[in-house]
């Protein structure tokens, strides 16, 4: 690292946190999965803050306990998940910009509300893209500080521009703020083999709670309640849409995210909506997880609305 | 020649989404006609269609459903389909050839497979070096391809208990496929010999050594003939 490198030095890497942007798109037909941020939407707003694009990278602080020391003087952007951010041992509530310079301490805690917290600085982080994108993909080894797939480690440094003089701090104002408390309804568009689940397992489906369970991951989120009835197909494996849902043998739905494998070979219901998701993954395990039909229409009409918001 | 493709059917796949199914069964015209759809399809309507992935009897095609309705793309990839010809080849895309040891510590299932099927162990490697597979699809891991149709002698179920690890490069058979495990990962495929292919290299231009509707053909060789190639490819 040279004298004048300025950014952000890693000093404890907590439970897990990775450098993400938008994600990577055009390789899946070789097997190359998307990546991105779980919570697309909170990282949106830590990039807006900052009037950053929208394809910025910025680090998911998953579960919390990242520290880091600030070696520049710029804006940041903290979104999402409360971790109870410190800066020099003052407590931050998330939900805006501010200034940060040489010397600062930022200290993520434990999750007070949310699972995720996005950490966003004016122009982005500046680590190495491969294949069009900096988003870290540990089953791909693609991505993150040195391109190879790792989540942040001690010691990596956190390249970032230098802002000469002060911005405006900024704060979303609190009716945009998510609630991140209480029960989630994941909204699903039947698709994919719908048909080949009988009647009165779409019933159970839609009246029994289930829970996330705690080998939920960024491929996946697995739910566990009373198993569902999955059809036997014997098909061969296809290729999963975000949010596609599977139903494997023991009839648990996991709901396939960023980091999914490509192909599937699991009957599936359909796709949740993905704006549900985005709160899904601020969701602890343990949390309560109900379904509610969607058509492809009025989904599509909030997806619109999202990404004309945020200019995507 | 007529040859009739398998009917399409389209299945929703979320907000962005359609998955285009050609019938339940391996059809060894698909990959190449997959592959070339792929190609068709993203030439063709760069702006409505973002991403386009086959594998087996689908095709999954994600669309910017600002620019376009759900409804209307079918319509759309109804006129398309059309337009890709359907041909009942198999020699389409290019052949790679994949030296590999079979048997002994790189091939720990060789013996019982030969016993399984009847055959002598030369008779097994013949068989599976003897013929090309067509690559039907690419995943699990970046570039891993999945490749078919086995000879119907060699057809078997996995292994009732999948093994804890399997070393990265087994060449393995199962059903009616066979493949090379990308890394050292827990399977339940018969592992006939080692090849030590790299399925991806993000630095390689191509990044992957075949797509879709590429054939790849393994060759019988020894160790030290194994080596030579290796040093080979590393130049």
């Amino acid at each position: 690292m040279s004298q004048s490198a300025t950014g952000f030095q890693v000093i404890r890497k907590g439970f897990f946190s990775l450098v993400q942007d938008a994600g990577r798109f055009g390789y899946e037909h070789l097997g190359v999965t998307n990546g991105g941020p779980m919570d697309a939407m909170a990282a949106s707003w830590a990039n807006r803050l900052l009037d950053n694009s929208s394809d910025a990278s910025l680090i998911e602080v998953t579960a919390g306990g990242l520290e880091l020391e600030v070696r520049t003087q710029t804006m940041i952007a903290v979104t999402g998940g409360d971790l109870n951010l410190t800066v020099n041992g003052e407590p931050q509530a998330p939900w805006r910009s501010f200034w940060v310079s040489t010397g600062d301490r930022l200290r993520f805690g434990t999750p007070r509300l949310g699972f995720r917290a996005y950490l966003g600085v004016q122009g982005g982080f500046q680590v190495p893209e491969v294949l069009g994108s900096m988003a870290t993909v540990k089953r791909d080894k693609l991505g993150g500080v040195c391109g190879r797939g790792e989540a942040l480690q001690d010691g990596d440094f956190l390249a970032s521009g230098i802002l000469p003089e002060e911005g405006i701090a900024r704060q979303i104002p609190e009716r945009f703020m998510p609630d991140y408390s209480g029960p989630l309804t994941l909204h699903i568009i039947p698709g994919y083999q719908q048909h080949a689940f009988s009647k009165s397992t779409w019933q159970q489906l839609m009246q029994q709670p289930f829970e996330l369970d705690t080998r939920s991951d960024r491929m996946g989120a697995r739910l566990s309640g009373s198993p569902l009835q999955s059809p036997t197909l014997g098909m061969y494996s296809e290729p999963l849409s975000y949010a596609a849902v599977q139903v494997p043998a023991d009839g648990q739905p996991i709901i396939m995210l960023n980091d999914r494998q490509t192909l599937g070979g699991y009957p599936k219901l359909g796709n949740i909506l993905p704006l549900d998701c985005f709160a899904l993954a601020q969701r602890q395990p343990g949390t309560k997880i109900r379904f509610a039909p969607i058509g492809l229409m009025t989904a599509q009409q909030q997806m619109r609305r999202y990404l004309r918001f945020f200019g995507l | 020649m007529s040859f009739k493709r398998p009917d399409a059917t389209f299945e929703l796949a979320g907000v962005n989404a359609i998955l285009v199914r050609f019938g339940n069964q391996l059809n060894s015209a698909l990959p190449a006609y997959l592959s070339a759809l792929r190609d068709h399809l993203l030439t063709r309507h760069p702006s409505i269609i973002s991403q386009v992935v086959p594998a087996y009897t689908t095709i999954l095609v994600e669309y910017d459903p600002r620019q376009c309705r759900m409804y209307d793309l079918q319509l759309l990839l109804e006129r398309e389909l059309q337009m890709v010809a359907f041909e009942n080849t198999t020699q389409y895309g290019k052949l790679v050839e994949l030296p590999v040891v079979y048997g002994g510590e790189h091939g720990p299932d060789l013996t019982a497979v030969a016993d399984a099927c009847g055959l002598s162990e030369q008779a097994v490697i013949e068989l599976h070096s003897g013929q090309d597979y067509q690559v039907y699809a690419q995943g699990f891991a970046p570039g891993f391809s999945y490749l078919a149709e086995l000879p119907q002698q060699l057809r078997l179920p996995r292994l009732s208990t999948p093994r804890q690890k399997v070393a990265a490069g087994s060449v393995a058979i199962a059903e009616q496929q066979t493949a090379v495990y990308p890394y050292d990962s827990p399977g339940g495929w018969h592992i006939l010999g080692y090849t030590p292919v790299t399925w991806f290299d993000p630095q390689a231009s191509p990044m992957t050594p075949v797509e879709v509707g590429d054939r790849v053909r393994f060759k019988a060789v020894t160790v030290q003939q194994l080596d030579a190639w290796v040093k080979e490819q590393a130049r």
